[in-house]
């Protein structure tokens, strides 16, 4: 599991349907759909949560083990960073 | 000097070029979407005899800013500044395909303020209420336009539909396909859009707002760059598949598909 935090491409253009999100990407235009599990990845992907935390809810909202969701997660975060959509960074960033 | 103002989507757009035979095309081509009413836009059309470069897909890059833009084809360069409303237009040869591909890139960009797409569908009318049927090359937008006799014409492949006041409307367009003839010049409130595929028989199925938007993105004419470009893509296509009701259609190649169109 990569640590830091993770970091939406704040340059994605994005919104949620009943749980699942629509992302376009800002380079190629690539439309990406998650499910419900990924999109709660995303949406808290705000800079100052680390995938672990993020882990966590996920165990507390749907019905899987941690190891599981670490598993998955890590591998879904990967997918993300490679399409340009997440970057895991070391520090959060200042607040707006 | 000519000047050719065209009104597409309810944006018009003068076209000035010191070339008769560039004029010649323009009002040849679009004779349908001439006006004398004064423009929102201009564009400066050229011509580069020597040939430009061989570029088979067009090229749409940012230049100086990500509201500044350069799109590039075999057949033309150009310039298209969204914030001045200004373009010119580099042709490297004077036939309507060249004026028809730029006019293409640039209507998507310069409509998307006032809540306008262009999308790859057919749209027509009847009893004053306009139906989109987007899909890509193969899909029956063609034989669809064919099997409707009693219906105006919209496009028969590149629809304009735009966020009006009053509500979503789909707008004639000059751009065509197979059927090499414009669509007629007036704009109609949206009953419905559907999603074409082929089938054994006619069927119609409710698409939710989250599968209509992605199903109607990868239809929708997409040369934006920078992400408040994108993101407005995205809010506008929202929009529509929110306000609009979006189906799946099935059919049978037979005029009594309007039966299950009409209906839904």
């Amino acid at each position: 599991m990569p640590d830091g935090y993770l970091l939406q491409n704040v340059r994605a253009a994005w919104r949620v349907y009943d749980g699942e999100a629509v992302i376009i990407s800002p380079e190629d235009s690539t439309l990406h759909t998650l499910n419900p599990v990924g999109t709660l990845i995303w949406e808290a992907a705000d800079g100052h949560s680390t995938l672990d935390a993020i882990v966590t809810r996920v165990c507390q909202t749907f019905a899987v083990d941690h190891a599981t969701a670490a598993r998955d997660a890590a591998a879904f975060v990967d997918s993300l960073c490679q399409r340009g959509l997440l970057t895991v960074v070391d520090t959060p960033p200042p607040a707006a | 000097m000519d000047e050719l103002t065209l009104e597409i989507g309810g944006l018009r757009s003068a076209i000035v070029t010191r070339h008769p035979e560039v004029a010649d095309v323009i009002a040849r081509r679009y004779r349908g979407f001439l006006t004398s009413a004064p423009a929102h836009w201009w564009i400066e059309a050229e011509v580069r005899p020597e040939g430009l470069v061989a570029l088979d897909d067009v090229v749409v890059r940012p230049t100086g800013g990500a509201r500044r833009l350069e799109v590039e084809r075999h057949d033309f360069l150009a310039t298209l500044d969204l914030d001045e409303r200004t373009g010119t237009l580099w042709l490297g040869a004077i036939d309507h395909i060249a004026i028809d591909t730029f006019l293409r890139v640039a209507y998507s960009l310069a409509l998307l303020p006032a809540g306008a797409l262009l999308v790859h569908a057919a749209s027509l009318s009847r009893a004053g209420r306009a139906w989109m049927f987007p899909g890509p090359s193969g899909s029956g937008k063609t034989t669809l336009t064919r099997l409707s006799a009693d219906a105006d014409l919209l496009s028969d492949e590149i629809s304009i539909v735009r966020l009006d006041s009053d509500g979503p409307r789909c707008y004639g367009s000059p751009f065509w396909g197979d059927l090499a003839r414009p669509g007629e010049n007036h704009a109609v409130p949206m009953a419905a859009i559907h999603f074409l595929r082929h089938a054994d028989r006619h069927a119609v199925v409710p698409l939710g707002a989250r599968e209509a938007l992605t199903v109607l993105l990868p239809n929708v004419l997409f040369f934006a760059t920078g992400p408040a470009l994108v993101a407005r893509v995205l809010e506008v296509a929202a929009e529509l598949t929110a306000r609009v009701p979006c189906f799946t259609l099935g059919f049978r190649p037979e005029p009594s598909v309007w039966e299950v169109i009409a209906v839904a």
